[in-house]
């Protein structure tokens, strides 16, 4: 232990958190309280680096009223990742889940722990933080065994404090025992990221003593945002701060002709115009005057051409034609790589005797937060500052520092939470937009997208499609399956702003996705590839369960057709083709849970009635999570509109830290994946997005959500290890709609969204 | 040319300086300084901007400041205090009713809007006066039932 005194750096500001926290109910986290506007004016002379990621101080802090703070690199993003992290924090420390606080994100409070995605955190950042806080745990041990002066085995810690294992009432608070000290404690770290081991030699608690681990805890963010107590990173003000809005080309990749800014400066509180080769903003003293002025210069939802504002923009045309967009996704250059390629299936394609063929597309599709993409930079000299809800402050971090050129040393990401991502939609890049925006007028700028910027220029869910070709043999076997996919790419990390100030390079890549399926069936022949491709059109990037939502829609729909045109049943015909033992059991636990009685699809049609019942199952492995959903549908034949009934899904990660926080996520995945399912197509003409409101991308709204949403969760128990819930449960959803549509209506839909137009004409 | 004008918001009355066809949510939030009302669309498509005035639900990023009057405007700031929280706020935290939070405000003033005009609603009521209000996160079980929470108890 470290004994030169309190050197915390920001100790004050922790005490000021811990008492913001313990006064509001439940024990809430206000990260925000670290930095509010009063200390974010000038912290010129601090260090801005990560702490060291091997010492104990840059994991846990404890306070001298006996509280603590963990700090983890991971963010929140409604998830509920901050409460869960808290509770395997709590229980490994042996510490009061309500006195434990959480700093997300941070990059000079945080160590780099990966972004947060890919439903990767509990996997991968749940054992790094359960190692360090039993490293905790056993500081404080020995902390104590020098207080009470007997070894430490002879000592027991509960609830925040140690205690004499032989004589109870001799106990200390763990903030006695730490006296207000920084924890500078060596615990041992090598890796980086996702893959970063920490204090291996640390003692772990038995999961069969777990007490916090394990129980639906109330979510530690909730009543502070129930009570509008809560700082959403769109509710964050720093001094001496002006208001910036873009104004995005007309056409992608237009450029700016000129810019007359008359009537500008009449706008009470209008600043400047930012202009940088094709980059285009405006900066004010107040939100009203950024908005009329970047109206002006024609930020509008409907913009009638390239130089209806007053900004004139070339006329550039170069998107494909939406209804073209598979055929050039399918014509577009990339790499191919298999995921199964075993027997041969061509010979067995080409001699089978009965043969089944189907395409499957999907469209680009949005993030589309609630709330808009929002920042605030302060850029000065070799330093900068942001407030950012982005899901990968240290990456931020690091891109900020190539698109603005000064060293990693001087930047600072301070994360706050924003309206729900659901993977990387424009908060990285409104980063970018407010960096450039300070940089020019030297003030603090706080950057918000319009609607409109939001759903023209988030990064989208890429366009696919699927060929699937399948043999079955006499007995209703399949003897041969082939899925080829063309998928454009879903990680393009490019910075929009770095692309209109003339430096597209400066930061971000083209990611492969491989080939994003977990196959599991157990067919003689098989061939299952991709061709990955680079960027088809729009920007694109990660959207919930990147391209495996699609791969399974065609997958399990695919399926489902193989079992109906054998006559069998959809979930026999499944686990007649599977090996895979927690892949059946999902299956099985679903077909419980729902009373799934056994029957081929479309057998109890009843083409008179007026509104059609069907049935549908799916399911999915995606990392390691394996989710089966069940659901019914009713089909109105007269206008071709599907409603969900009930849905079930039986969802296996492996052990659940907070049941509810997981049935939270689950319900959210179905809702969102039927509203992609029933709803969602971006639409474009060849210069650029024109669903730029929910008029044009519309969601599901209330009066079309299910009747009910059952879980059952499979393996959670601690011999299974936790994978991921943000994700998965999304996978299923398209194929079980589909299958149960085709077992009312006997009609395949193989094209999302599923719109009533859609299915009107696919039943003619 | 801006202008000095009165609100009356959450009991007081407040002087902001603003242009009167500028929209009441910016006054609440950037001179107010309110962090109940959110920005989501500012085209009356989405409800996360929803006040109270004079008790029913309004789209403040829609509602030009000069239209508000003498109107007594409520925010969710307003709806209730850490002691004695709303019904609505305390049946949406019981019920977990969030996931990212960003719409909520939305969700609650809407149906608090809905439970001064109908105090026994129905689930098909709740669905139908939500059902201009956007949720990204599918939190919509939970809204649904902690409406659902919130009538019960403020029927007894
Ligand atoms: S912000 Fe007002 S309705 Fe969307
Ligand atoms: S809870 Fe995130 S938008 Fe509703």
């Amino acid at each position: 232990m470290n004994a030169k005194g309190n050197d915390l750096p920001s100790a004050s500001d922790i005490a000021l958190s811990r008492r913001a926290f313990l006064k509001s109910s439940g024990g809430l986290v206000v990260a925000f309280n670290l930095f509010g506007p009063a200390v974010a004016a000038d912290t010129a002379q601090e260090s801005v680096a990560p702490p060291p990621a091997g010492n104990l101080y840059a994991w846990l802090a404890v306070h001298p009223d006996n509280t603590a703070t963990l700090f983890t690199g991971k963010v929140e993003t409604g998830t509920g990742v901050q409460t869960a992290l808290a509770q395997i924090a709590a229980e490994e420390l042996d510490f009061p889940f309500d006195r434990l606080a959480v700093v997300m994100g941070t990059t000079s409070k945080t160590v780099d722990q990966g972004p947060t995605y890919g439903s990767m955190t509990i996997r991968y950042a749940g054992p790094q933080i359960r190692h360090a806080a039993a490293a905790g745990r056993q500081a404080l041990l020995d902390l104590a065994a020098k207080h009470f002066g007997v070894p430490a085995s002879q000592l027991t810690a509960k609830d925040g404090a140690v205690s004499m294992l032989r004589s109870a009432s001799r106990t200390i608070t763990y903030g006695k025992l730490v006296d207000g000290k920084r924890l500078n404690i060596d615990i041992g770290a090598s890796g980086e990221r996702f893959a970063m081991k920490l204090a291996p030699k640390a003692h772990l608690k038995d999961p069969s003593t777990y007490t916090v681990v394990g129980r639906p805890i109330a979510r530690k963010d909730i009543p502070d945002k129930i009570m509008a107590r809560f700082v959403y990173v769109q509710d964050v003000r720093v001094e001496g701060m002006l208001h910036g809005r873009v104004v995005r080309p007309y056409g992608v990749e237009a450029t700016l002709q000129s810019v007359d800014e008359t009537g500008l400066k009449k706008i009470p509180g209008f600043v400047q115009v930012v202009r940088r080769d094709n980059f285009l903003g405006v900066v004010a003293e107040n939100e009203w005057a950024a908005i009329q002025a970047a109206a002006k210069l024609g930020s509008t939802l409907n913009p009638s051409g390239p130089d209806a504002g007053q900004a004139k923009w070339s006329n550039w045309n170069g998107l494909p034609q939406m209804d073209q967009i598979w055929e050039t996704v399918r014509h577009s250059g990339g790499r191919d790589s298999s995921a199964v390629s075993h027997g041969s299936t061509a010979t067995a394609l080409a001699h089978a005797s009965r043969t089944l063929k189907a395409t499957y597309k999907t469209p680009f599709q949005m993030h589309g937060s609630i709330g808009p993409s929002c920042a605030i930079a302060d850029v000065k000299g070799g330093r900068a500052t942001f407030w950012s809800g982005t899901q990968m402050p240290h990456e931020t971090r690091r891109d900020m520092a190539k698109l603005l050129d000064i060293p990693l040393d001087g930047i600072e990401v301070r994360w706050f939470e924003a309206s729900g991502a659901y993977g990387r939609n424009g908060l990285e890049h409104v980063v970018a937009d407010a960096a450039i925006m300070s940089q020019a007028v030297g003030r603090p700028v706080r950057v918000q997208w319009m609607r409109w910027d939001e759903h023209g220029w988030e990064p989208k869910e890429p366009p696919i499609v699927q060929d699937l070709q399948a043999a079955l043999d006499d007995s209703g076997h399949v003897i041969a399956w082939q899925h080829h996919m063309w998928i454009p790419t879903t990680a393009d990390t490019h910075l929009t702003a770095a692309a209109l100030i003339g430096r597209p390079e400066a930061t971000g890549h083209i990611g492969s996705a491989g080939v994003p399926i977990k196959y599991a069936y157990n067919f003689e022949n098989a061939d299952v590839a991709a061709h990955d491709e680079g960027r088809v059109g729009l920007l694109t990037a990660w959207l919930r369960s990147p391209a495996q939502f699609e791969t399974t829609f065609a997958m399990e729909s695919f399926i489902d057709e193989l079992a109906a045109a054998a006559r069998q049943d959809p979930l026999a015909f499944r686990l007649a083709h599977l090996d895979d033992d927690r892949a059946i059991s999902v299956l099985k636990a679903a077909a419980q849970a729902y009373g799934w009685q056994s029957r081929p699809a479309h057998a109890n049609a009843d083409p008179s009635g007026k509104h059609a019942h069907g049935r549908g199952m799916a399911w999915v492995n995606r990392d390691e999570t394996r989710v089966a959903t069940i659901a019914d549908v009713i089909v109105d034949p007269s206008s071709g509109r599907i409603n969900v009934g009930r849905v079930v899904v039986a969802h296996d990660c492996g052990l659940v830290i907070n049941p509810d926080g997981l049935k939270n996520q689950i319900e959210g995945n179905v809702i969102q994946s039927i509203s992609r399912t029933l709803h969602e197509e971006v639409t474009f003409d060849t210069a650029h997005v024109t669903s730029r409101d929910w008029q044009g991308y519309p969601i599901l709204r209330f009066e079309e959500i299910p009747d009910r949403i059952d879980i059952v969760l499979v393996n959670n128990s601690p011999e299974h290890m936790s994978t991921g819930g943000g994700e998965p449960s999304t996978c299923p959803t398209a194929a079980v709609i589909s299958n149960a549509v085709f077992d009312a209506i006997g009609v395949r839909l193989r094209q999302m969204p599923f719109r009533p137009e859609r299915v009107k004409a696919a039943m003619s | 040319m801006s202008q000095q004008i009165t609100l009356n918001v959450n009991g007081d009355g407040h002087v902001v300086q603003v242009e009167p066809d500028s929209m009441l949510l910016y006054a609440l939030r950037d001179n107010l300084g309110l962090r109940g009302p959110k920005f989501g669309c500012g085209l009356s498509e989405c409800g996360a901007c929803t006040v109270l005035r004079d008790g029913k639900a309004i789209r403040s990023c829609i509602t030009p400041v000069s239209a508000v009057g003498t109107s007594r405007i409520i925010t969710l700031e307003g709806l209730g205090t850490a002691e004695h929280p709303h019904p609505l706020q305390q049946a949406f935290i019981e019920e977990q009713a969030a996931q990212c939070g960003y719409c909520i405000n939305g969700m609650i003033m809407q149906a608090a809007s809905l439970l001064k005009q109908n105090p026994h609603p129905s689930r098909d009521d709740i669905k139908k006066a939500l059902n201009g209000n956007l949720c990204r996160c599918g939190t919509h079980m939970r809204i649904v039932r902690a409406v659902e929470r919130a009538a019960g108890r403020a029927n007894g």
